[in-house]
This record gives C-alpha cells, sequence and structure tokens, in this order.
C-alpha cells in the first residue's frame, strides 16, 4: 500500500479592517494546486478569530495578508496568542503591503517569513510545504 | 503524546482539532482513539444539512448556531467541501458564512475536504462528529457538499436531516432531485427575500408525505436577514423529541451501525488484500488462477475471505 503523505492545511486570514483580498485568494488557489487543504476565513478577522480557527481546524500554518498597514499590531499578536493557547508550532507568514523596515521587527515577533507583493507564487509555496513537512 | 482523548473528553478543543487530523490523516493511532471516544458518545443532536451549492446552507447554520447558543446549547459543525480530483488540494470557505461565532467557547467547526470519497461527504466526517459528541457538543450541524449523490450518505447518519432548496427566478419548472422527496424530515425554502417562494413551497406541500408519523415540515427562511431562523430551530428541536419519543432515534442508530459495519468491513478487506500486506500474495495466486481458468470469480472471493490473515492490523 503507497504511503498517502499526511495533508497540510493551511489557513489564510485577513486580519484589520481593510476590505479587499484579491492577494488572499490567489494564495488560497495556489496552494490548493500544490495539493494542500486551505481553510478561508475571509475578511475582518481579529487575532483571537483566527487563533481560535487555527486550533479547530488543526492547521500546519496560518498566512495573514494586511494592506492597511496594522501588521505591526496584528500579526505579532496572532504569535502570542498562539503561544498563550499552547499551540506555538503553528507557523505564521505575513503578506500584503509591507514596509521593508518591519520586516526584521515582525520576524523577530515570531513571523516566520514576510512576502511582499511580487513574491513569485512558487516561493511562497515551497515555503508552506516545507513549514507543513516541519510540523 | 499527550493523552488527546482525555484532554477532548475535559472538553479541549485543541485536542479536538488534533484528533480529527489523525482520523483524517488516517493514521494509526486514530484507531485506537476512536475506540476510547466512542462510549462516550450518542448524546449529540446530529443535523445534516443537504442543498444545491450556494442555497444557503453555511449561511442558515451560521445563524442556527447562534439561536442554539441562545439556548443553551453547545455546537459542533463539521463542513464539506470538495477536493479538487487534479491536485489532492482544496478551498475550504464554509467558515467565511459562520464568521459570526468567532471565540464562542461553546461553537467548534471544522471544515473538511472530501479527500476523494464520494457521496458529497468525507469518509473521517462522521468519526469527526463523534469527536465533537464525546468533547460536549450537544448539537452536531453536518453540511455536505451540495452535489452529486450527498443525499443517500447523510440520510443514514445524520438523526435529522434538512434539506435546503430556494426559489428559481423567471418562468421555469422547478424540479427535485430524485429522491429528494424521501429523505428530507425537514426542508427548507431559503432566499425567500428574493421572493417567487410560494410556487416551490406549494410545490413540496403537494409532493411532501408523511412517514412514519411525521410530516416534514417546510420552513420559509431568509439566513442573511435571520428570518424563519428561530422557526427552524423549533422544528428541528421537535424532530429530535419525535425521534426520540417514537424510538426512530435508536432505529436510526441501528442502521447507521449496519452500514457502518459493513464499510468498514468491506475497507478492512481491501487493505487486507491490498499489495504488501499479508493476503497479497494470495490475492495473486487466486487472480492467475482465474485467468487460467483453473478456478472462477466467485469461488476466489470466497477463498479470499476465508483466508485470515496472521497479523490482523484492526484498521
Ligand atoms: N438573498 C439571500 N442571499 C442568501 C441567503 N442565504 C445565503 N445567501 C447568499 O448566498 C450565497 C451562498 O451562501 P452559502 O451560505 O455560502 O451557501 P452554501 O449552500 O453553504 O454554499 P456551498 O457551501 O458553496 O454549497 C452567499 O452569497 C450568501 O450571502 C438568503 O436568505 N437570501
Ligand atoms: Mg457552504
Amino acid at each position: 500500500m503507497v504511503p498517502i503523505p499526511r495533508k497540510i492545511r493551511v489557513l489564510i486570514a485577513k486580519p484589520g479592517l481593510d476590505g479587499h483580498d484579491r492577494g488572499a485568494k490567489v494564495v488560497a488557489r495556489a496552494l490548493r494546486d500544490a495539493g494542500m487543504e486551505v481553510i478561508y476565513t475571509g475578511l475582518r478577522q481579529m487575532p483571537e478569530d483566527i487563533v481560535e480557527a487555527a486550533i479547530q481546524e488543526d492547521v500546519d500554518a496560518i498566512g495573514l495578508s494586511s494592506l492597511s498597514g496594522a501588521h505591526m499590531t496584528l500579526f505579532p499578536e496572532v504569535v502570542r496568542l498562539l503561544k498563550k493557547r499552547g499551540s506555538g508550532e503553528i507557523v505564521v507568514v505575513g503578506g500584503g503591503i509591507i514596509p521593508a523596515d518591519d520586516i526584521p521587527k515582525l520576524k523577530r515577533a515570531g513571523i516566520k517569513a514576510v512576502f511582499g507583493p511580487g513574491t513569485p507564487l512558487g516561493e511562497i509555496v515551497s515555503f508552506f510545504k516545507k513549514a507543513g513537512k516541519g510540523a | 503524546m499527550r493523552d488527546l482523548v482525555a484532554a477532548l473528553l475535559q472538553g479541549d478543543k485543541r485536542a479536538a482539532g488534533k484528533l480529527i487530523s489523525l482520523i483524517e490523516d488516517d493514521e494509526p493511532e486514530a484507531v485506537d482513539a476512536l475506540q476510547r471516544i466512542y462510549p462516550h458518545t450518542g448524546r449529540a443532536h446530529v443535523v445534516g444539512f443537504t442543498g444545491p451549492p450556494g442555497v444557503g446552507k453555511s449561511s442558515l447554520i451560521n445563524r442556527l448556531v447562534r439561536t442554539f447558543r441562545a439556548r443553551g446549547k453547545t455546537i459542533g459543525v463539521v463542513a464539506v467541501d470538495p477536493t479538487s480530483p487534479y491536485t489532492g488540494g482544496a478551498v475550504l470557505g464554509d467558515r467565511i458564512r459562520m464568521a459570526d461565532t468567532g471565540i464562542d467557547p461553546g461553537v467548534f467547526i471544522r471544515s473538511m475536504a472530501t479527500r476523494g470519497h464520494a457521496g458529497g461527504l468525507a469518509l473521517a466526517t462522521f468519526d469527526a462528529v463523534r469527536v465533537l459528541d464525546a468533547m460536549g457538543s450537544q448539537v452536531v450541524f453536518v453540511e455536505t457538499v451540495g452535489a452529486g449523490q450527498s443525499e443517500v450518505e447523510i440520510a443514514t447518519r445524520a438523526h435529522t436531516v434538512v434539506v435546503v432548496e430556494m426559489p428559481l427566478t423567471g418562468d421555469v419548472v422547478q424540479t427535485m432531485k430524485a429522491g429528494i422527496l424521501e429523505i428530507g424530515d425537514v426542508y427548507v425554502v431559503n432566499k425567500v427575500d428574493l421572493g417567487n417562494a410560494d410556487v416551490l413551497v406549494a410545490n413540496l406541500k403537494f409532493q411532501l408525505a408523511a412517514r412514519e408519523g411525521w410530516t416534514p415540515p417546510i420552513v420559509r427562511t431568509a439566513a442573511l436577514e435571520g428570518q424563519g431562523i428561530e422557526e427552524l430551530a423549533d422544528v428541528l428541536e421537535r424532530h429530535a423529541i419525535f425521534l426520540e419519543r417514537s424510538g426512530f432515534r435508536h432505529g436510526r442508530e441501528v442502521a447507521r451501525a449496519r452500514q457502518e459495519i459493513l464499510e468498514t468491513a468491506q475497507r478492512l478487506l481491501v487493505r487486507g488484500v491490498s499489495e504488501g500486506s499479508p493476503t497479497g500474495p494470495l490475492f495473486d495466486r487466486l487472480a492467475n488462477a482465474v485467468a487460467d481458468r483453473e478456478t472462477d470469480p466467485h469461488a476466489a472471493a470466497r477463498k479470499l475471505l476465508e483466508s485470515h490473515p496472521k497479523k490482523k492490523r484492526p484498521r
């Protein structure tokens, strides 16, 4: 019997109040096409909601997208809440419009990778693949 | 590893999430975990939702979750979406419509991909329902993929089946999919805010008959506005009481067990004869014997059934 590899599950969420999620949807589809299961939670999610969903869905990784500049508070808050709930092993990555200066700060706060606009989809996909394997 | 089952029985959501994954991924630990979980199940009222894509199943469940929470019930949801047959991946979007429930400690929502299982459900769906039942969810909603043969399977597995339809606009004759009139315990006509509901309701009323002392009610709803939700919740509670009092709940449990035992036996058999298993070589020999006309397929199948592999894995 051929062993079936464990499915990689990813939550894609869009914290904050800004209104469109085209980028998040493109990433979600690319991950699906790479064989992953993507739970898409839609717009305007609070960090608490995202963490709760990630635990119930038992995902390997969370992709957060922000276009509004709220990433400096919202992204680290997700990492903090995950740790608090004992689910610190879930990999958190960010994307969207994020100034270069903020990237090292986000990484120090536990965001494992930051993908700006124009990042090749293949790069994002292989990052999530690795994140899934490591879990 | 921490004892997930013990944690689950304490109501730990993280444990529930992990256990459902183990079941979905068909990990060896899952069989043992499910054996330990089983005695703690059988309390939840399992309500299945079926109906065409986009009819409003997730939106209705979202509303019902809030209504039942207000009535003091804890709720589980398992929402199934299709896996792409080409890539094996899936985008699971039902949760978008259920964002209202947020961080309510009395709600647990799990999205699930079919992973190639036919019938509008995943193989793991009703084991996941058991996980939620054991965790203490008093009502568990199951949302099927609204296409194909989902009706048949949900009908044997849920206590209450809700068939959701919506009025079509324009001058069309609205016909029901074959079988749809036989399986519903409750019929919902959703999106009544868009108009044209009367024809569909009349049509359903004309065709639905009482079965075993229960006439399927038809409930009009507008899920986005929250219209008709209290009535739907009342109807679901009434059906639960009806099943209990009439003894049909037990009857459904037995029918479900029957089907599950058969399906599991079938699966064990398939695995038992697959390559690399102790029975594999016998299977190969029999296949050659049938091809060489030394025996016939029926006799070979009997031989296969009679052969007991030395070391069985209870999977
Ligand atoms: N006008 C109107 N729109 C509705 C109503 N209920 C749901 N919708 C809309 O219909 C669309 C589909 O709703 P869902 O709840 O996702 O439907 P579903 O049956 O779960 O869909 P699938 O899971 O894709 O099969 C969404 O855009 C909803 O906003 C309703 O009562 N009235
Ligand atoms: Mg849905």
